[in-house]
């Protein structure tokens, strides 16, 4: 079992991060919340409507008031970035192209990108590529966006500059943001809420604050990134002189 | 012999829920391509024929080559029999009607699943690892309208097509042998073709053509969506969708010569 007894609130217009050890469970908690996994019991409710009891075309309604940011970008190589960030708007909008190449041209402002409208995914940066795939998940101007992993692999100034889009989506337009992440010291500065997933389940949630001042020696690891703790570095269950002797 | 016994046991149910899946997949992109094509923006949008021009100028040369290769070899293989009896004058009317009742289309499919079917699972393969159909999924965008109903009209449009150019192409090369090494006057050449080939027989060609096309693209196209690894299940998946492909065309082949010929 990845997850258990997973219980949480992300509230609106306020940031929330998600984060937790590697194969933690943070991206299967996150293709649940956007409704491309089912669990096998429990709700994920956005309003007041139960998603995982959604099936299909019933899923479309509350997937057009979503964004997902995903850690590759997952933009459509064969679709040009201006190409990528219409695609929701042609899909599932009436607009004219004419409005839709100034909306286009407006999201990618919003990244920085005016410029690279023509370029191919793969003539981009990784940063490039993540920024171009924020404008898209913000192409339909969702309640929530949803980012995974959305600094990893980029170097610092990127990192910063992903970090700071989250923050100026949140302030500038009230966006709701759920990020799942590794970067501590990055969601120690903007979030509003924290939730620290540890072995499937909610090991702490609470302000930035108040994750700081945890006298959980498990949160505090996590905080610091410490080699030594209760977390320990070996993964195997086995002792290991006795998994040399018996081979 | 219980080990080969389960073997079998399990291979036979994966065929089955591979069928019903593939079937459902049919299902899906028919429903799909009613609702774009009666949709005008959608429709406008979707550049439905894109597939085809893809499909035909890919591969057109491979194909009308291997089939005037092919009218050839035919050619000279029943000329050594017929050269004892005198009979070259049956050839021209033979080789029309095997070529446009069963080789053209069998052998256009087989080339078309091995180029054209390979590249859709690997496309969408590929898509599939890279999250992009998660992401499509994500944006409310159905994938089998978006993926896959254009490769299915693309494939059931040009293969026929191309299944026709075949045949003519391995009949012109048929004639120029016949007339050129084997001594056919080509007015002779061309009333025994004539005389022979009924319209029956390139139009069953045809129906066979289309049926393969939906087999290619169903299965090429499903191979795709189910990749659930990383690089290595694409080229796994490739493999196995050129192989059910070209099983399944070769089984429906024969059943469909024999419910028109039987």
């Amino acid at each position: 079992m990845v997850l258990d007894g997973i219980d949480f609130t992300a509230e609106r217009k306020k940031i929330t991060y998600v984060f937790g050890t590697s194969g933690g469970g943070k991206s299967t908690l996150l293709k649940i919340l956007i409704g491309a996994l089912k669990p096998d019991a429990g709700a994920v409710y956005f309003h007041e409507t139960d998603i995982t009891k959604l099936q299909g075309r019933e899923l479309d309604p509350f997937r057009k008031k979503i964004g997902m940011l995903f850690q590759q970008g997952a933009l459509l190589n064969s679709f040009t970035v201006g190409e990528n960030i219409a695609l929701p708007m042609r899909e599932h909008t009436v607009l004219d192209d004419n409005i839709i190449s100034i909306m286009v041209k407006m999201k990618l402002e919003l990244v920085g990108l005016r410029d690279f409208e023509h370029l191919l995914p793969g003539q981009l940066s990784g940063g490039m590529r993540k920024r171009v795939a924020l404008a898209r998940a913000l192409a339909l101007d969702p309640e929530v966006v949803f980012f995974d992993e959305p600094t990893s692999g980029l170097d610092p100034i990127m990192a910063s500059v992903i970090t700071k889009l989250i923050a100026d989506l949140n302030r500038l337009l009230g966006i709701t943001c759920i990020v799942v992440t590794h970067a501590v010291e990055e969601a120690m500065r903007i979030a509003d809420k924290i939730v620290i997933l540890y072995m499937g389940k909610v090991l702490a949630e609470g302000t930035p604050q108040e994750i700081r001042s945890s006298a959980s020696p498990i949160v505090q690891q996590f905080i610091t990134g410490s080699p030594d703790g209760p977390i320990s570095f070996h993964a195997s269950s086995k002792d290991f002189r006795e998994d040399l002797i018996v081979g | 012999m219980k080990n080969l016994f389960g073997y079998i046991g399990r291979a036979f149910i994966t065929f089955l829920q591979d069928l019903s899946s593939v079937l459902y997949l049919f299902r899906d992109t028919v429903v799909q391509s009613v609702i774009l094509v009666s949709d005008r923006k959608k429709r406008k949008q979707a550049r439905l024929l894109a597939y085809v021009d893809e499909i035909g100028t890919q591969s057109l040369l491979l194909v009308l080559t291997v089939s005037a290769l092919f009218g050839i070899a035919l050619t000279v293989l029943i000329s050594f029999q017929l050269k004892e009896i005198g009979g070259y004058n049956y050839i021209p009317g033979f080789v029309a009607m095997a070529v446009f009742r069963e080789m053209a289309p069998l052998i256009t499919a087989v080339i078309i699943a091995g180029r054209v079917g390979a590249s859709f699972t690997a496309r969408i393969g590929t898509m599939k690892v890279s999250e992009e159909i998660l992401a499509l999924e994500t944006m409310a965008i159905n994938p089998v309208r978006f993926l896959v109903v254009q490769r299915f009209i693309g494939l059931v449009l040009a293969l026929p097509a191309l299944t026709l150019l075949a045949g003519f192409t391995a009949v012109f090369g048929s004639f120029l042998f016949g007339s050129t090494r084997l001594g056919i006057r080509p007015d002779t050449y061309l009333r025994e073709t004539l005389d022979v080939l009924m319209f029956r027989d390139v139009y069953s060609g045809m129906v066979k053509a289309a049926v393969f096309a939906v087999v290619i693209a169903m299965i090429g196209c499903y191979r795709g969506l189910v990749v659930a690894g990383g690089a290595e299940d694409v080229g796994r998946s490739t493999m196995r969708a050129v192989v059910s492909s070209t099983l399944t065309i070769i089984v429906l082949d024969t059943v469909m010569t024999a419910a028109f010929y039987g």
